[in-house]
């Protein structure tokens, strides 16, 4: 259990700049996630962290201690990949004591910690078997075991879900959590997928472009996005995007229908609104909006409602579960305003008081 | 599938399987021929028409090189210096390999380039500069003269290098993160992996050796430090060649390889396909 520090680190590839200057905190205990979409350096800083690519500038402190030029097998942080990387070879035991035994650990010790990882992990019969015998989810289990053994500063995830089906996926994700709260240990996690982000972190980092776009909470990611790249990201269906301009407390968008606005943006300017759909309502009489129904989807509790407005531009809102709304239907849409986001045109986000 | 139509592959079939037949009898009949020539009387051999079987069937050329000559003596130099350069060959390729295919280090381009290049040189070319070093490092009649020259093989390097890249990275990255130094994780990660391919490299690597007769030849020339194949060449005496009892002691060298061929069947017919793909 340690602290993470990263203090402007950098990293090249050649001439690209795949990580810029990224500064964050890990604090001891903590569960982060590292989201972005491919390419957004979230892999290669996580393998930063591991020792697994260099670190051009900037430090890096793993338990108060300065780890950018160290090794990877002592940075005293464990790793679990992709694809597991269990040696074929050896059995579940000996994957798990592999690492111990490079440090010439005493014999005892090892059983005794393999043992334990195991009956944590309820793996205990599996111990002589061959990762080609085990199932997608155990060897996930033994990926995890390997890297719990050696009693690490700091767990490393490199996207371990995404080789399982859904189902099992579900699954392992509760455990993975689970295991987190028991073990009370600092974990970093990599993952290109928001549910899992939102699910199992105690902060989300969201990276896109070599750098930082946000850290924070689930919660505050998702209901104070800092930009409108996050904004767009976080949740599923995303955000609606509507452009107009903005002044006097109200925006007036390109159909010419005007929604008040409680945001402090400094100046009368073109801005983009944005909502979720959960906040757009279908309503009786006079909405905020209204405009053409496209398509309508049932999702059971609620019902999600594609709309055109009359300038165009597409919408998605939200009904109830028994709507009775058709395609090709006139509908009045609410905004509920105190769910609004403002962004300019450098995509930086203001939010509704 | 109508009765024609399976006629005709039949006829395929069947046309192939003739020509696979053709080709084996023309590979196989000159061993056969060997063989048989071993098993006649001398006078036999030399008649000028082919005869299939022998007229009198006889044991005594095979009880000549086993009594008269000293092949138990070339038999062991034989068996020492194809396991020496065997493991010898192994091992450092291994090292090698691994190293090209792992390591980063300045100029490994350069050096496997170099590699590859001096497989396009043929030993025979080489061989001249082989003696005077040998015999300057006064190794001449000795099995370390023997081996040295021969482990030059740059085939079993690239098959090695080839067989660690396809290692999937995870593997060395895991490994790394579990504190492996380089040795153990080429022992303890790499080299399990691949067991197969070292076993089929060491089976090639042992048959090139043993079969090899240039540079033994010009090694050695003390009868009692020949290999096999070059003590084939000392049955004779001042009255010329005796054919059978040459050929008799030729089917003794061969045997401990054919035999070696038949057990490990599987194996050598992989190791050739490995090193075939880069030989061509």
């Amino acid at each position: 259990m340690a602290e993470i520090i990263l203090d402007k680190v950098s990293k090249s590839f050649g001439s690209v700049r795949v990580i810029n200057e990224v500064s964050l905190t890990i604090q001891s205990g903590e569960f982060v996630v590292f989201l972005g979409p491919s390419g957004s350096g979230k892999s290669t800083l996580l393998r930063m962290i591991a020792g697994l690519e260099t670190i051009d500038d900037g430090r890096l402190l793993i338990g108060g201690k300065e780890s950018q030029t160290l090794p990877p097998g002592q940075r005293n942080v464990a790793m679990v990949f992709q694809n597991y990387a269990l040696y074929p070879h050896m059995t579940v035991r000996d994957n798990m004591a592999f690492g111990l035994r490079n440090i010439k650990m005493a014999a005892p010790e090892v059983e005794r910690r393999v043992q334990d990882a195991a009956r944590m992990l309820e793996m205990d019969a599996l111990l002589d078997r061959r990762p080609s015998e085990l199932s997608g989810g155990q060897r996930q289990r033994v990926a995890i075991g390997r890297a719990i053994v050696k009693e690490p500063a700091a767990f490393l995830f490199d996207e371990p879900l995404s080789n399982l089906d859904a189902a099992l996926r579900v699954r392992t994700r509760v455990e993975l959590a689970e295991l987190h709260q028991r073990m009370n240990s600092t974990m970093i996690y990599v993952t290109h997928d928001q549910t899992e982000a939102m699910t199992m972190s105690d902060r989300i980092v969201i990276l896109n472009d070599c750098r930082i776009e946000q850290i924070g909470t689930p919660m505050e990611v998702y209901t104070r996005p800092a930009s409108r790249f996050v904004a767009g990201f976080i949740g599923s269906p995303s955000m609606n995007f509507l452009k107009g301009s903005y002044k006097d407390g109200a925006m007036t968008l390109l159909d010419g229908s005007r929604i008040a606005a409680r945001v402090a943006v400094p100046e009368a300017d073109t801005y983009e609104l944005g909502i979720r759909p959960e906040a757009v309502k279908v309503c009786e009489g006079e909405g905020d909006t209204k405009g053409q129904v496209k398509v309508v989807e049932h999702l059971g509790e609620r019902t999600l409602v594609h709309v055109h407005l009359s300038d165009g531009s597409a919408i998605v809102a939200q009904d109830g579960g028994r709507s009775q709304v058709q395609p090709g239907d006139e509908v009045a849409l609410r905004f509920d305003i105190s769910e609004l986001h403002l962004f300019d045109s450098s995509g930086k986000a203001w939010h509704a008081e | 599938m109508t009765a024609s139509s399976a006629r005709q592959i039949n006829l395929v079939g069947g046309i192939i399987t003739l020509l696979t037949l053709i080709i084996a009898v023309l590979w196989a009949f000159p061993i056969y021929w060997g063989i048989v020539s071993s098993l006649k009387p001398e006078n036999e051999v030399v008649r000028p028409y082919i005869e299939l079987w022998p007229e009198t069937l006889t044991f005594e050329h095979y009880i000549f090189a086993l009594t008269e000559t000293q092949i138990g003596r070339w038999y062991i130099n034989s068996i020492a210096t194809a396991v020496g350069a065997t493991i010898l060959t192994i091992s450092t390729s291994m090292l090698v390999g691994y190293a090209l295919s792992q390591l980063r280090f300045p100029l490994r381009r350069p050096l496997y380039w170099l590699i590859l290049a001096s497989f396009m040189v043929p030993t025979q070319t080489l061989i001249i500069n082989h003696f005077v070093l040998v015999a300057n490092m006064g190794l001449l009649n000795t099995w370390a003269g023997i081996i040295l020259p021969q482990l030059i093989n740059p085939v079993v390097i690239i098959v090695y290098k080839q067989f660690f890249d396809q290692v999937p990275r995870d593997f060395r990255e895991a490994a790394v993160m579990d504190n492996a130094g380089e040795f153990r994780i080429l022992f303890k990660v790499y080299m399990p992996m691949n067991w197969g391919v070292t076993t089929a490299l060491a089976i090639v690597t042992f048959i090139w050796s043993w079969n090899s007769f240039l540079w033994p030849f010009l090694a050695v020339t003390k009868t009692e430090m020949m290999t096999i194949t070059v003590g084939i060449t000392q049955v004779s005496d001042a009255f010329g060649v005796y054919y059978a009892s040459q050929l008799a002691a030729a089917v003794l060298a061969g045997l401990p390889v054919a035999l070696a061929y038949l057990l490990f069947q599987r194996r050598v017919t992989q190791a050739i396909t490995l090193s075939a793909g880069i030989k061509g």
